[in-house]
């Protein structure tokens, strides 16, 4: 019953992955920089180290917005959250995870009674707006140092061209991480609250209630790369604009950066330390922090070829995903508590408790940290022979090549 | 990584030898025509056999070049446009080797009086080869240069255009000793040494437009 009440996140996860994968390694698999095989594997890996390490700053902040306190209202909210999302991309419009669920969130808070702290939408509200400025503003910087760096080293161009393919990956993998990181709360934000796991021991780690629910989505996100990103990275690559390897590279690195700023605890202290405001930690879109940077560098080289048009759609973005997602989600929540018989959750209390308490979960019941025990065993096999299994199929493919060459000259002779 | 950086590295060197290839052929090319002119037939085979092991070897750089580009996607924006400015250059020397062929196989009858324009005509065809190799190595390291180096490829292939003419104006208008089929045997020999600049300015304008696509 508890995978059936979860499976709205991990459809939500898969989505997530098969869509925003793409930001991170569509411009280098669609230009052929890296193959996607790699791209998948080391993007799935990282996806899920960010969710479980570094998950929680951004799913707190989703929970202060609402914490839906009741798993038939998390079913229903991360549902009406995918659906918008499904929808809206069926439909071409412009579509983010992130709105899409912070629109569900608050379609439950009005459907329960719970008032929307307009604190934290305003801090949610207000990412929305800096995040691609600040994707554009870090990819306008990165992009300046690197072409001077370019010009005045006189490096080779294949040389130049292999540090910006290692590049990439590296970049690829910290945006990974980075996505993990802040896009989990996505995902599994809305369950947290209404889940009450028991710690999991796995020797050199403990992995929390949170923890293991942020793995869970992270494996769903990781799916959703392996099976469905391919065709998306081929098709979004240069959609904006025209994009040059280096450039690629710096658009990558400038998201991975600002999803991180908004995701990392350490970062923000830092910050505060310092006489600053401190970030908030907040779930912000990767694609908009992508289109952020892709307009940052099209500004600085003259605004040519740019299609100002997706200006106009992340605005549009802004009000339509979230409006859509809540009412998909109120009007479900209606029909899952009525219809159903199902509880959907409760009024909070001033001082945070349920005035009911809301239906949660605790693992003693389900036994679902040794599922989850079972699954890490599982994955790491699976990820050793998918890895042992890529290096012999390279081999092989080198060792053949090599062969017909010998053999070409040799006829030739 | 480590194997990616030989790669990386064994490819650079690649490429550098094929330009030495072709740079070299050019040189070789220029002594040949003038030790033809000058009838040491030794010499004029010795640079015809050199001619021939540079156009192999550059064949064989030139697919060995091509495989690991692919193979190993290299350049994946820029390498259809580095295969063919490969191509351009591989065409010529291939001309260098077909026209001391025809000068080996046909012995075009020169009259000395004309040796003085045929050693202008090769000069200046040569030259604006030889012009390219540094255009083409820059836009490897030094995009912002090629253009500028190209100019002299451009004022070279126009000089050649020049004397060719002149030549040619020469052996049908001054030259009525000489019977129609020897006139129309020297215009043949002459366009063969001037498709060496023409194939350096097709290269010229290839190389032009790479390097304003990789400045952009």
């Amino acid at each position: 019953m508890i995978l059936l009440f979860l499976t709205s996140g991990l459809f939500l996860g898969w989505s997530l992955g098969a869509n925003d994968a793409s930001n991170i390694f569509g411009s280098a698999v669609g230009s052929r920089m890296i193959s996607f095989r790699k791209a998948a594997i080391i993007a799935s890996v990282f996806v899920i180290l960010g969710a479980v390490l570094q998950g929680s700053g951004a799913s707190v902040t989703l929970g202060k917005l609402g914490a839906v306190n009741a798993i038939g209202g998390s079913f229903t909210v991360a549902l009406a959250a995918g659906i918008t999302v499904y929808l809206m991309t069926k439909f071409s419009l412009p579509v983010s995870t992130t709105q899409a669920i912070v629109g569900a969130i608050i379609g439950w808070n009005i459907f329960t009674g719970n008032q929307t702290d307009i604190k934290t939408l305003t801090e949610i509200i207000s990412t929305w707006i800096s995040g691609p400025l600040l994707g554009a503003l870090f990819a306008a910087i990165l992009y300046i140092i690197l072409k001077s760096v370019k010009k005045h080293s006189s490096i080779h161009l294949i040389r130049f061209e292999s540090y910006v393919r290692t590049g990439l990956v590296v970049v690829g993998a910290f945006g990974a991480y980075s996505l993990g990181a802040n896009n989990i709360a996505n995902v599994m934000g809305v369950f947290v609250p209404a889940f009450k796991l028991n710690d999991l021991d796995l020797g050199i780690i403990t992995l929390s209630s949170s923890q293991q629910l942020f793995l869970l989505g992270g494996i769903a996100i990781a799916t959703g790369i392996l099976t469905y990103s391919n065709r998306v990275m081929e098709v979004v690559g240069n959609q904006i604009m025209e994009l040059s390897s280096d450039a690629a590279l710096v658009v990558v690195l400038a998201q991975a950066f600002v999803l991180f700023i908004f995701s990392s605890s350490a970062f923000s202290s830092f910050i505060e330390r310092t006489g600053l405001p401190p970030f908030p930690m907040v779930p912000v879109s990767s694609t908009q922090v992508i289109i952020g940077g892709i307009l940052g560098i099209g500004l600085y080289k003259g605004a040519r070829n740019i299609n100002f048009r997706i200006v106009g759609d992340i605005a549009k973005g802004w009000v339509l995903t979230p409006v859509t997602s809540g009412l998909i989600a109120f009007f479900s929540l209606f029909f899952v508590k009525n219809i159903f018989k199902i509880n959907v959750g409760t009024t909070v209390a001033e001082n945070g408790d349920s005035i009911l308490r809301g239906t949660t979960y605790s693992s003693s019941a389900m036994g679902i940290s040794e599922i989850m025990g079972f699954l890490i065993t599982g994955l790491l096999a699976a990820g050793i022979i998918i890895v042992v299994l890529y290096f012999f199929a390279e081999r092989k493919k080198k060792n053949e090549l090599r062969k017909s060459e010998e053999k070409f000259w040799k006829n030739l002779k | 990584m480590a194997l990616f950086t030989r790669t990386t590295k064994n490819l650079i060197l690649k490429i550098d030898e094929f330009f030495d290839n072709i740079d070299l052929g050019l040189v070789v090319f220029r002594e040949g025509i003038k030790s033809y002119l000058d009838k040491d037939i030794d010499a004029f085979e010795r640079h015809i056999r050199k001619v021939e092991q540079l156009e192999s070897n550059a064949d064989r750089l030139q697919r060995s070049i091509e495989n690991e580009m692919i193979t190993n996607s290299i350049l994946p924006q820029h390498r259809g446009e580095v295969s063919s400015l490969i191509d351009v250059l591989d065409e010529i020397i291939d001309t260098i080797k077909s026209t001391l062929n025809e000068f080996r196989i046909e012995t075009p009858d020169i009259p000395a009086s004309l040796n003085h324009n045929f050693i202008s005509i090769t000069e200046s065809s040569i030259s604006a080869g030889e012009e390219l190799i540094p255009a083409a190595r820059a836009y490897f390291k030094s995009p912002y240069t090629v253009r500028e180096k190209l100019l002299k490829v451009y004022y070279y292939e126009s000089e050649t255009d020049k004397v060719s003419r002149e030549t040619r104006r020469i052996i049908f208008q001054d030259m009525s000793d000489l019977d129609l089929a020897r006139k129309s045997h020297l215009r043949y020999i002459i366009n063969h040494i001037e498709k060496i600049s023409d194939n350096a300015q097709k290269a010229a304008d290839l190389l032009s437009t790479m390097a304003i696509k990789i400045l952009m």
